[in-house]
């Protein structure tokens, strides 16, 4: 039963994660505060359900069509964001909430207001020596999860682009001094942003349904997880996913389903508390 | 060149009668306003939209026909976007700029309710096409308010069915956090634990939760026969499709809303077998006596819109038929369509039609609204309870409950 529980409670977490992990990266290089992420992460589900529906193209093959589609999607929002004069952080949030209003009704008019569900690629395994299940849509969000994280954290560690990335995370106008081109990490930060949205976009579909309104909860959870994580935390992403989704699990097990945002309410006031930089940002020392 | 004042009152006059002969022309053959409000868009928008087109088809029906004693009906929609404080945005605009003679149409009742109101504020009646709660008609008088639905034409049948035709000694219930979905799941609760049936989970839950799987682990634990989950369409996708994965050993899981749809039968595949569900009206579940009109209005819907009616669709339907027979009433009898004289015509209206006999009770409630329990089997949505409505045989416990979708 625990196998069980822990297991659920971890691919809800990695399903979290995969969902934050793009909103995270524009944010952090950016600062565009991006109202329309749920809207791209919904348009890369119902870019895989089309393709899945119409063309019968295995679920895996989706993904990599829909990391190219919503990393050219991410390119145009790229475009217009930088037009976005100051106060920025402002000026984008509106900016980003009028493209999401597009997209939702764009999506309405494509897909019609039906709930859509990406169909599942194939049936639950049961675990060698326990009494659990792990669905497809488990399995890939688990895999998918860590081999993101672990290609982010990877690129941002141990490469010299990477090390400019974050560095306008860290302070844009010291890295631009420095000779980092801040413009161009911008438009990186969006391409790979937005390809790492398409590749929620399919599991989006299948974990959860495809609603043309129901962006707003995958921008919830992505601003949730980028609070838990901190800003430029790739592996407090994965991890804060984790948090979460373990916390709500047990929540629900122990106490009612009407706990679960209780708890993640709870959480994050906790976590905005006691360390605000993000769970494994070092904390910061106070000047003497 | 002025006008001196003598002159000027033969033309007042001749513009007061043009105006006043305009006006009395105007009425005979003006169009009958009715005012649509619907969540044609937002998060209620599937359900929003089929009562919308049900509203649409009465209204080009009645059309076709001649309209209303030789005048067409107007039909005015509104979208309310799925939230209250705009579906009253849209009453008023209605009420006020539009002057329609009657409200119709309305899916959930934190939508419905706010309308109710401005429509007893105005004196103009409102016919909701899904509205469920008992307060909207119980806890204040309404007069200007009627329903095509209610909340016993659901809970009655729905315990009948499980006490009688399933009989579990141990039921789970979870209910999504709505006014109408916690009040289902209460009056559930206390009629079968009266038939002397154990609750062994009672749970709420957040609507548009994508993740059910600890409710599940504990639905295993507890034993549970059967589930009932007042959850909606999208509800039922997530936990359907977890509780398969996850092999829960359950004898019959039952979505009185959301499951009797072909929308979720495809979306869901083969992991919908034998799941139960309710509906009010359906392609080939009717009321007795209107197999015709039943077959009718399914082949000429598809025509004008090229897609399946569902019971939602019917609601809408239902609810503008409503509306339609007593405007027409009022003017067979020679009468204006004041507010007043339409609430009489609804107060004693009693149709057949495809969905249910309709008469209202002293609240603006149905008297002989009651759904029918049904199964999805091959694939097909069947009526299956109670027995006199039934075109197939319960499948229970159903098949595959703890094998692969």
């Amino acid at each position: 039963m625990w196998v069980q529980i822990f297991l659920n409670a971890f691919s809800l977490g990695s399903f979290y994660a995969l969902v934050a992990m793009g909103f995270a990266l524009i944010f952090g290089v950016t600062h565009a505060f991006n109202l329309a992420h749920g809207e791209l992460v919904l348009l890369g589900g119902y870019l895989a359900y089309w393709l899945t529906r119409s063309f019968q193209v295995p679920f895996y093959w989706t993904l990599p069509f829909c990391m190219l589609a919503l990393a050219l999607g991410a390119l145009l929002l790229h475009l217009l964001v930088r037009k976005v004069r100051e106060p920025f952080e402002l000026n984008s949030l509106v900016l980003t909430f009028g493209v999401a209003l597009i997209l939702q009704n764009g999506m309405l008019s494509l897909f019609s207001a039906d709930y859509r569900l990406v169909p599942a690629a194939g049936g639950p395994v049961k675990l060698p020596g326990f009494a659990a299940y792990l669905s497809p849509a488990q399995a890939w969000l688990l895999a998918l999860s860590l081999g993101a994280t672990a290609a982010l954290y990877l690129l941002l560690k141990r490469t010299f682009f990477g090390k400019a990335l974050r560095a306008t995370i860290q302070n844009r106008e010291a890295a631009e001094l420095a000779g980092v081109p801040i413009r161009r990490m911008r438009l990186a930060a969006f391409v790979i942003g937005g390809s790492l949205v398409g590749l929620a976009g399919p599991l989006f579909g299948q974990m959860a349904y495809l609603h043309p309104a129901g962006g707003m909860e995958a921008t919830l959870v992505a601003i949730v997880v980028t609070i838990f994580a901190g800003i430029g935390q790739i592996r407090g992403i994965l991890l804060g996913g984790w948090i979460l989704g373990l916390a709500e699990t047990l929540a629900v097990y122990w106490g009612g389903a009407s706990w679960r945002e209780l708890v993640s309410g709870v959480l994050l006031i906790l976590f905005l508390l006691w360390r605000p930089e993000g769970v494994l940002a070092p904390k910061r020392r106070a000047v003497p | 060149m002025a006008l001196r004042g003598r002159s000027v009152i033969p033309v007042f006059g001749l513009v007061f009668l043009f105006v006043l002969a305009a006006s009395v022309r105007g009425d005979e053959g003006a169009p009958v306003r009715i005012g649509e409000i619907n969540p044609l868009t937002g998060k209620l928008a599937t359900h929003g939209g089929e009562i919308h087109e049900g509203i649409l088809y009465a209204v080009e029906e009645c059309n076709e026909g001649g309209g209303l004693r030789g005048r067409p009906v107007e039909l005015v929609s509104r979208d309310d976007q799925s939230r209250p404080e705009v579906a009253i945005h849209q009453a008023e605009d209605l009420l006020y700029r539009e002057k329609v003679v009657a409200l119709v149409g309305g899916y959930v009742d934190s939508l419905v309710g706010p309308v109710s109101v401005l429509a007893r504020k105005h004196e103009v009646p409102y016919v909701a096409s899904a509205s469920l709660q008992r307060a909207l008609t119980r806890q204040a008088p309404n007069p200007f308010f009627f329903r095509v639905a209610h909340l016993d034409g659901i809970v009655v049948p729905l315990c009948r069915f499980v006490s009688r035709a399933l009989s579990p000694r141990r039921v789970a219930v979870l209910f999504a956090a709505t006014p109408g979905a916690a009040e289902m799941a209460g009056e559930v609760r206390e009629a079968l634990e009266k038939d002397g049936v154990e609750i062994v989970l009672f749970e709420k839950f957040r609507p548009g939760s994508p993740d059910f799987t600890p409710f599940l682990m504990k639905l295993k634990e507890s034993g549970a026969e059967v589930l009932i989950s007042g959850g909606f369409f999208p509800d039922h996708l997530i936990l359907v499709r977890q509780l398969r994965d996850l092999r829960i050993p359950l004898k019959a899981y039952i979505g009185p809303w959301g499951v009797a749809y072909p929308g979720f039968v495809k979306e869901t595949g083969p992991a919908a077998e034998h799941l139960f569900g309710m509906c009010a009206w359906g392609p080939g579940i009717h009321m007795p006596g209107t197999d015709e009109a039943s077959r009718r209005f399914v082949r000429r819907f598809r025509e004008r819109f090229g897609k399946e009616p569902t019971t939602t669709t019917m609601h809408g339907y239902t609810s503008a038929r409503a509306v339609l027979e007593a405007a027409k009433g009022v003017l067979e009898e020679g009468r204006d369509l004041a507010g007043e004289a339409l609430r009489d015509k609804l107060a004693a209206l009693d149709i057949l039609l495809p969905m249910e006999r309709l008469a209202f009770d002293s609240r603006g409630d149905p008297l002989h609204y009651e759904q029918v329990v049904v199964q999805i089997q091959d694939g097909e949505i069947q009526a299956v309870f109670p027995p006199e409505r039934a075109a197939g045989e319960v499948v229970y416990p159903m098949e595959g409950a703890a094998t692969a979708p």
